[in-house]
């Protein structure tokens, strides 16, 4: 009966230890909720509002009301916003090296997640991703060619971005209606 | 506007066959939140559709499928539903589900996706006040039944009795200033507001306010007609300035302005004109401002005459003291008259004071 008893509490220990919450936003703007208000409005909703532009500009018809099956949903979580764009933004920066996207197009893209980050003062999970966005603010002298999309298939990454970049739009709207008067 | 599930209207129509075979298409799903308080989607009216309508609805993450619980009905054919404040959620997916049976027939027709913060129509201004500022100015102002007023972009809509057409300007809060006024035109504005892109992605303007007029409207009679939107579910709020009260202040502002740019200035050149001519009259204050320049030919009456005026005089130039006829190092010779021409006149003077000059021959 003890070894059974001693088994369950090893196996319990270890299972706290890899649920335990790490919830804990990496973001130190939390609180500053009017200064976020003035970098989003002044800066950042422009540059949002010429990315969706442009997204509504590559028209890809099997985007159109159809949600991959296999593409990453972010939700903008009650009273978890900040959080939810970090989780957006970050996971938008994976995009900037996928060469199947228009590079002006990827490149808006992960300007506006690296500018989120810096209003929300966030890190990413995974460190590596943050250095995007010295590559996207530091002048372009790559001479890499432009991969043309196909026309006939279906990009999926694409569409991913596109999804990507209509909830980070919503998030931030959302966010912006919490903290107005 | 039609939105998100105008591809209900072709398949409403082939779907059901003779119950629909003879009616004109309906618009397609239209749902409008109006100021967030309730929220409706309409498919039509019950003059173009005679099937019987059921309306089904659910969020993304949030099942499961729920029936509308507030039919719009027109001639007995449900055409819309009504949803509650507490049946709306912003930022998720909204779906919408009309099944339409007809005959025994039954046919499902889904929606596309909807997000409801962008289908918000606030509603319009309320409490239009103009102010009379300085310089000509006016400021106009108002309030919103929206809750949040810095998600609110708005249009003020004015013209003149003498203009043609509307001016619109954007503006972003609820003040509007109009630089210019003329005291002599009829005045009537209006404001109609927007979510903005800050909080959302809408083009659903509001109805327009109702009006507020500023100016002179003496000699106009009706001449610019303004349309009156409805506002019927809340009370009226209205400013109208009457005519007697503001031609009494364009009255008074004629006054000011003939005094401050005629009399002022005529009484101004007046005072200096006098103030000049008593200036010149007054010798003894002229004499300080213009002193005389000083004439020493008074002194030299004598040699005037003896000489007929042709005399020459030289100024010692190493006399800086003041000094005598004894204390010079040389004797002092006459002047010829400048018939020589040669010889000049060796002339001292004492220089008394800074005014006076005395001079003596020797």
């Amino acid at each position: 009966m003890s070894h059974a008893f001693f088994r369950s509490i090893f196996r319990v220990l270890p299972l706290l230890l890899v649920l335990s919450p790490v919830n804990s936003s990496s973001c130190t703007m939390g609180n500053k909720t009017t200064e976020i208000r003035v970098k989003y409005e002044n800066i950042l909703s422009h540059d949002i509002e010429e990315l969706v532009n442009m997204s509504a500009e590559y028209r890809d018809r099997c985007c159109k009301n159809k949600r991959h099956e296999h593409s990453k949903v972010f939700f903008c979580n009650d009273t978890q916003e900040i959080g939810s764009l970090q989780s957006m933004a970050c996971n938008m920066l994976r995009f900037f090296n996928k060469q199947k996207i228009n590079k002006e197009f990827r490149r808006k893209a992960a300007l506006v997640s690296c500018g989120t980050l810096q209003v929300l003062q966030c890190k990413c999970e995974r460190h590596k991703k943050e250095k995007v966005c010295t590559q996207v603010n530091a002048p372009n002298n790559e001479d890499t060619e432009t991969v043309e999309q196909p026309k006939k298939k279906c990009n999926q990454e694409f569409c991913e971005l596109k999804e990507n970049i209509s909830s980070l739009r919503s998030c931030w709207n959302k966010f912006e209606k919490i903290i107005s008067r | 506007m039609a939105v998100p599930g105008a591809s209900l209207v072709p398949i409403l129509l082939l779907g059901l066959g003779t119950c629909l075979a003879a009616s004109p298409s309906p618009k397609g799903v239209e749902c409008i939140l109006f100021n967030e308080e309730y929220m409706t989607c309409t498919w039509g009216s019950g003059q173009t559709l005679t099937a019987n309508y059921s309306l089904y609805y659910w969020y993304e993450n949030k099942l499961p499928v729920v029936e509308c619980q507030q039919y719009l009905w027109d001639r007995s054919v449900r055409i819309g539903c009504r949803f509650e404040q507490s049946e709306i959620i912003q930022f998720q997916a909204f779906y919408v589900r009309v099944n339409a049976s007809c005959n025994g027939q039954t046919l499902e027709i889904p929606s596309n996706r909807m997000e409801l913060q962008n289908l918000v129509k606030p509603e319009a201004p309320v409490n239009l006040t103009i102010h009379n500022m300085s310089g000509n100015q006016l400021q106009l102002t108002w309030s919103s039944p929206y809750p949040k007023e810095q998600c609110l972009e708005h249009v003020v809509k004015y013209k003149s009795n003498k203009d043609t057409s509307w001016t619109n300007q954007e503006v972003k809060g609820v003040i509007f200033s109009f630089p210019s006024v003329d005291y002599e035109k009829y005045y009537t504005f209006y404001v109609r507001s927007k979510i903005n892109n800050y909080c959302g992605n809408t083009q659903l303007w509001s109805e327009w306010s109702v009006p507020v007029f500023w100016g002179n409207n003496s000699t106009s009679k009706g001449s610019s007609g303004p349309e009156r939107p409805r506002s019927p579910r809340r009370p009226r709020s209205v400013l109208t300035v009457s005519p007697r009260l503001v031609a009494g202040v364009a009255e008074e502002q004629l006054q000011w302005f003939w005094i401050h740019t005629v009399l002022i200035p005529i009484a101004s050149c007046l005072l200096l004109l006098v103030l000049v001519v008593l200036l010149v009259r007054m010798e003894r204050v002229w004499v300080i401002i213009m002193p005389r320049i000083p004439n020493p030919s008074k002194n030299f009456d004598d040699l005037f005459i003896t000489h007929n005026g042709d005399f020459q005089v030289r100024w010692l130039p190493w006399l800086t003291t003041p000094l005598s006829w004894w204390q010079l190092p040389t004797p002092l010779t006459p002047l010829c008259p400048s018939r020589n021409g040669s010889e000049s006149l060796k002339m001292l003077w004492r220089v008394s004071s800074p005014t006076t000059v005395k001079a003596s021959a020797t």
